[in-house]
């Protein structure tokens, strides 16, 4: 019971704190005390005070105004990213789970190779070959991930299929694109759904590497990764650049892994009394 | 506790133990941070500067530049041009050794010569010899050198490490100087642990009375930056060439290690492609120019400089001054703007990510554009990418690079006023340049380039940030470590530790 009820409370400060990131995101030039490029050149390194309230940079940007625009990119490219993956892989998935032994197995052939590249990797390359941007970085990221997703639907779509009410309804001659959407689809929403949130994650620290190594966001877009990648020459000198985005980053992860977790234990009908 | 406590203390013994066994043997050897393998020590098959930066100890050259970048006499005693400047005469020194006891004479000169312009030895500086048509040694210490035409940057070429005098003998045998170099230098080369460290110890005969000064010198391979300065500051290592500027609060904190500020030969730009709209514009190259505070990019990105005017290093001896042309006025900048009817098209400053430094300039120098109405956006690309994007291909609006120096101001300035990346044309510029390379005589030659370099700083095809400081740390104890910053080596005929 203990347990149920601090998973209940680590869900609801997650959600909490997501919807505090997305009103960040969408209110950023209202709430953010300055520009995300302004230079203060006199206030260069400035430890956190109350002009600044986390400090500033090398260049004298406020950290603070960074990070609420930084949120802009990752959620940007969480969201694109999650929703690609889900076109493309859902696609394949359905395609491989419905149709026959040859088309199932050439599709899952290419996605399996595909997975087989560390992601990072995947990443670089295409980001390479299309240039570097945040357009690039989402349609890179988007790709990447299409697999994890066919493989589930995929396997899903398998078991499904050989439910009594599908056979039923393919004997009443219903057509076979009605039995995808009626009856696949809404049965299988709820695994989708948690591995958006893990997708989503994914896909927010990924964008932060590539902006990070430089092949991201382009300074001097606001992005966390790339304010790390400028944190990491000064972490003696002035480590909150490193510390503040740093902790949002890791807070942002973390809280859409838990809420993955939280409902994939939710739509487990064997532990759905738990939350 | 009582554990953790006794490791501690054991730990502790450990490390002063260990470092007084490194001050032990530090007393007359010198350890020094080398930034990576050479490929080679034959100075004659490579364009690595890691290799010349080792080589410099072992090796002379004719004649030598001194800390100011002035060639001075070092194995030729002196040297005469004709006056039409096609016959080039050195007289050399009659009181050096080889390391392998053989006495230096003009038959090695003229057997180093012929090495490096033999087509077998596939040197990367071949074409650099190409003026010289013959070699006359008509006694055992007079070198004539007959070129096909005048051609004034030979000096610099027998100043630079590639000229290095090699032993005939040991040509002649086939020797293999890229694992075991011989030459006349301050130090004899011992050997070379690849990935850990290359030793020399002194030259008891080197044509120098009393020196060089150190017994022994040991050039510890460390590639990482991190641990160069982690070793400068426990005293592991006893002098760095560079320090980043980023590194100084945590040296300049360490009251036994000494920082030494030394303004480079490097000239740092944002270039202009001068063939696009709207920068094929005088106007909006000149706006350009008065909306950038220079002074302000070097102190925050670069760690501090000496602003420039033109396109050379602001220590060069051919430098001239025109700073006052384009000082910081970002409303002559807004008025220029506004007169050329520009400012509309979105420019974009190409920057390669490698170099932080760059990646920091362009920042401030796109605030400094957009406050005067410009829309700038920066894009970065990798090393390869901008070398054929912007340097071979010149497709780019801006890109902020830095420039090295060197010995003489042809290899700087030629090709420039007929293209080059910037794609800048101009007639007059161009033939001087030309004809300057052909001058042997300081003071015609000087004319010249001034001419050339003051239709350069008013034409601005570059923004001219600068020339910045360099910052080298030794421990306390090393006394004169010096470097020639336009070759990028290091001297330590001089060095001593106290």
């Amino acid at each position: 019971m203990v347990r149920s009820s601090s998973r209940r409370l680590l869900f609801s400060l997650s959600s909490l704190y997501l919807l505090l990131i997305l009103a960040a995101a969408i209110a950023a030039p209202h709430i953010a005390p300055y520009s995300p490029t302004e230079q203060q050149l006199e206030r260069r390194f400035h430890a956190p005070d109350s002009h600044n309230i986390l400090g500033t940079d090398e260049l004298g940007r406020d950290i603070l105004t960074r990070i609420i625009y930084g949120s802009r990119p990752a959620l940007v490219v969480g969201l694109v990213t999650v929703s690609i993956a889900l076109l493309l892989g859902g696609f394949f998935g359905l395609l491989a789970g419905m149709g026959h032994n040859a088309l199932d197995s050439s599709i899952m052939l290419l996605m399996d190779s595909m997975l087989s590249f560390p992601t990072i990797l995947l990443a670089i390359t295409v980001v390479s070959f299309m240039g570097y941007g945040l357009v690039q970085v989402m349609l890179a990221l988007g790709i990447i991930s299409s697999p994890v997703f066919a493989r589930l639907i995929r396997a899903e779509t398998l078991s499904i299929k050989t439910e009594g009410y599908i056979e039923a309804a393919r004997a009443l001659g219903t057509p076979t694109v009605k039995i995808v959407f009626k009856h696949i689809v809404p049965n299988i929403m709820s695994k989708v759904i948690v591995q958006c949130s893990l997708t989503f994650a994914q896909a927010i620290v990924v964008e932060s590497s590539l902006s990070f190594l430089g092949v991201g966001i382009q300074p001097p877009d606001a992005s966390w990764g790339l304010m790390l990648k400028d944190a990491r020459n000064y972490l003696i000198q002035a480590p909150w650049m490193a510390i503040y985005p740093g902790l949002c980053l890791a807070l942002t992860v973390l809280s859409f892994n838990i809420i993955g977790d939280s409902l994939s234990e939710k739509f487990n009908p064997r532990l759905s009394d738990r939350l | 506790m009582k554990r953790m406590l006794r490791s501690v203390i054991i730990l502790g013994v450990f490390v002063i133990a260990l470092s007084s066994i490194v001050s032990a043997q530090g007393v007359d050897s010198l350890v020094f941070g080398l930034s990576g393998n050479p490929d080679t020590l034959d100075p004659q098959k490579t364009a690595g500067t890691l290799t010349f930066q080792v080589v410099k100890s072992i090796y002379d050259t004719l004649v030598e530049p001194d800390q100011s970048g002035k060639i001075v006499p070092a194995l030729a005693e002196s040297w005469s041009v004709s006056s039409d400047g096609l016959s080039w005469t050195f007289n050399l020194r009659r009181d050096v050794i080889f390391h392998n006891g053989q006495s230096f004479s003009s038959k090695d000169v003229a057997a180093t010569l012929n090495r490096i312009m033999d087509e077998k030895t596939a040197s990367p500086k071949r074409s650099d010899y190409s003026a010289i048509r013959e070699i006359r040694t008509p006694d055992a210490y007079t070198v004539i050198l007959m070129l096909s035409q005048p051609y004034a940057p030979l000096l610099a070429t027998l100043a630079s490490g590639w000229s290095a005098i090699l032993p005939s003998g040991l040509i002649a045998s086939g020797h293999n100087f890229a694992a075991e170099p011989v030459g006349t230098g301050p130090f004899r080369f011992e050997k070379w642990i690849r990935d850990s460290k290359i030793t020399m110890v002194r030259n008891d005969r080197y044509w120098i009375k009393g020196v060089p000064k150190l017994e022994r010198i040991e050039l510890r391979i460390i590639p990482e930056r991190a641990v160069q300065v982690q070793g400068l500051a426990i005293g592991s290592i006893d002098a760095l060439e560079f320090i980043d500027p980023d590194d100084l609060p945590l040296l300049q904190a360490n009251p036994k290690v000494t920082i030494k500020k030394e303004l480079t030969s490097l000239i740092m730009v944002m270039a202009m492609n001068c063939s696009r709209e709207p920068l094929n514009d005088l106007r909006v190259r000149q706006a350009v120019n008065y909306a950038i505070d220079k002074q302000l990019v070097l102190d925050v990105a670069y760690g501090g400089g000496r602003i420039g005017s033109t396109f050379l290093d602001t220590g060069n001896a051919y430098y001239t001054d025109f700073s006052y042309l384009y000082p910081y006025n970002p409303e002559k900048a807004k008025q220029l703007l506004k007169e050329a009817g520009a400012g509309n098209k979105e420019l974009t400053i190409t920057v390669p990510q490698n170099y932080p430094l760059h990646v920091k300039a362009a920042e401030l120098i796109q605030q400094m554009l957009e406050k005067v109405g410009m829309k700038v956006k920066i894009r970065l690309v990798d090393w390869s990418s901008w070398l054929s994007i912007v340097y071979s291909e010149g497709n780019y609006d801006f890109t902020v690079i830095g420039h090295t120096g060197k010995l003489d101001p042809d290899g700087t300035l030629a090709g420039y006023g007929a293209g080059r990346y910037v794609k800048w044309n101009n007639a007059s510029a161009a033939s001087k340049i030309n004809e300057a390379a052909k001058i042997a005589d300081f003071v015609t030659r000087k004319r010249l380039y001034t001419e050339a370099l003051e239709i350069m700083a008013k034409e601005v095809p570059f923004v001219y940030l600068g020339t910045p400081y360099r910052y080298v740390g030794t421990r306390s104890n090393v006394v004169d470590f010096r470097m020639t910053y336009n070759l990028d080596t290091y001297d330590f005929r001089w060095t001593e530790l106290r």
